[in-house]
């Protein structure tokens, strides 16, 4: 239940984003209805987006096929902001991409390309003078996540470029995943008529 | 008490004719639309919201799909089903009801959402549908005030296309006696109290928390739901089993 809650918080906060920065509504165009899955491993769950214009939906628990899935875990993530690690990664199965690769590619750089005006909307709520108070004692942190965030920009750069150059061909793949995907799917489904014949 | 099991049916703790059934839930629902969302929050702490939110994320509900969301009351499930399906799908808000329906379009139509949704009266027991019609069908907190459970899922899985899949939330029972009992006494006491002051209607708020014990258990529905033709059936329990998302297939 944890996990659900968490969605509806990274939820709000997406929709939150949306309106004090209308940028990312023409930015997200190309990502409208397609989902792209995160699977946290050590947490064995997966979490998944959705831009639906104007709006996010965000799914917790996502057992469907998304359009792009990543899997990792939530440790390899956070090492995500050192790009040099990432064909090592993958190398290493640490990290999964498949899928679309411009959906993921569209989503960092639209969020990378946000610039909130902090001080302005904090002084709608607080007023001007504690408003840049708050701005400027949390400038630091600002600093950080902006740092933060530019890396990861220039990691899912680098992801989706050393992907193409990892050992097989990320098409041959796919492929492969499909096929197990769907045999596992087949097992699954002549396991429940098995059993529904042993049954009666 | 057992010579007609054929003619009554459970309202709550009382047995009542079946034909009387059905007029009895409608008037509690009659009765409550106005002040539905708002009781629906504070009864369950706003909870409500989490597990459809969890039911939303195992409909597969995608892009292009029909969607019947049965005894959908004031739509919070239509919402999102609207929005997932976009303009190439269709959203159908079903319920027994023209109050809760009304109060339902309303408020849909204040959030914006027009144009891929359809409010049609109807009763679970004989969906006014051809065979095959659907991708995804969800009752939320619906299937316990339907009389004939079986006839239901039987007319569910008739008007479901191949492929498609039903979502069933619905108050369950929890193995867990501590919150068992936590449970009963905010149900059968603070429930109908808040009914009273907040809709002025205890009785039917204490309806709502019986009909909830008759319900049945996690086990019994999901072969209710087998015996009615769908396969690869399954459960999660949440909020440690006093709801359950049941899910099954038609192949
Ligand atoms: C508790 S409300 C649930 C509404 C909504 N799905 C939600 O989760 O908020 C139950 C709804 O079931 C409807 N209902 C009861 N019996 C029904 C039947 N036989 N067929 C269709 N709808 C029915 C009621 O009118 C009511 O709106």
């Amino acid at each position: 239940m944890i996990e659900v809650v968490a969605s509806a918080i990274v939820e709000s906060c997406l929709n939150r984003l949306l309106v004090l920065e209308p940028e990312l509504t023409r930015s997200l165009e190309n990502c409208k209805h397609k989902v792209i899955a995160v699977e946290l491993r050590d947490w064995q769950h997966t979490f998944a987006l959705t831009y639906v214009g104007h709006q996010f939906i965000v799914f917790s628990q996502y057992q469907e096929h998304a359009d792009c899935h990543i899997s990792a875990s939530l440790e390899t993530l956070t090492k995500l902001t050192n790009p040099s690690l990432l064909t090592q990664l993958i190398r290493q199965e640490k990290l999964d991409l498949e899928g679309d690769l411009q959906l993921a590619q569209n989503y960092s750089s639209a969020f990378s390309n946000i610039h909130i005006d902090w001080a302005e909307h904090l002084s709608r709520y607080i007023g001007d003078a504690p408003a840049q108070q708050v701005i400027n004692s949390t400038q630091k942190a600002h600093v950080q996540g902006k740092t933060i965030g530019s890396s990861f920009k220039s990691t899912v750069t680098q992801l989706c470029q050393d992907e193409l150059k990892v050992t097989i061909h990320p098409l041959e793949l796919e492929q492969y995943k499909m096929h197990t995907r769907h045999i596992k799917n087949q097992a699954a489904q002549l396991e429940q008529r098995i059993q529904l014949l042993l049954n009666r | 008490m057992k010579e007609s099991p054929q003619d009554t049916a459970d309202f709550g703790y009382k047995t009542v004719d079946r034909e009387e059934k059905a007029s009895l839930v409608a008037d509690v629902f009659h009765s409550v639309a106005a002040k539905y969302d708002i009781m629906n929050d504070l009864m369950s702490f706003g909870v409500h919201r989490l597990w459809k939110r969890q039911a939303i994320a195992c409909s597969g509900v995608r892009k292009g799909h029909k969607v019947l969301d049965l005894a959908g009351g004031t739509g919070d499930l239509t919402a999102k089903f609207s929005q997932l399906v976009t303009e190439s799908g269709q959203v159908i808000l079903g319920d027994i009801n023209d109050s809760m329906l009304k109060v339902g379009r309303d408020k849909l139509r204040d959030l914006g959402l027009v144009g891929n949704i359809e409010y049609v009266q109807m009763n679970a027991e004989a969906l006014p549908f051809p065979d095959n019609s659907f991708d995804v069908i969800t009752i939320a907190f619906g299937l316990r005030n339907v009389t004939d459970k079986d006839a239901a899922l039987r007319s569910m899985y008739r008007i479901l296309k191949p492929g498609g899949r039903l979502l069933v939330l619905e108050f369950s029972k929890t193995n867990n006696e501590a919150l068992s009992k936590l449970y009963d006494l905010y149900s059968f006491n603070l429930l109908p109290t808040m009914g009273k002051i907040i809709a002025n209607d205890s009785e039917s708020y204490r309806y709502l928390a019986e009909s909830i014990r008759m319900h049945p258990d996690q086990e019994t529905l999901k072969s209710m739901m087998e015996e009615a033709g769908f396969e690869q059936t399954s459960y999660q329990n949440m909020t440690g089993g006093i709801v359950a998302l049941h899910r099954g297939f038609k192949y």
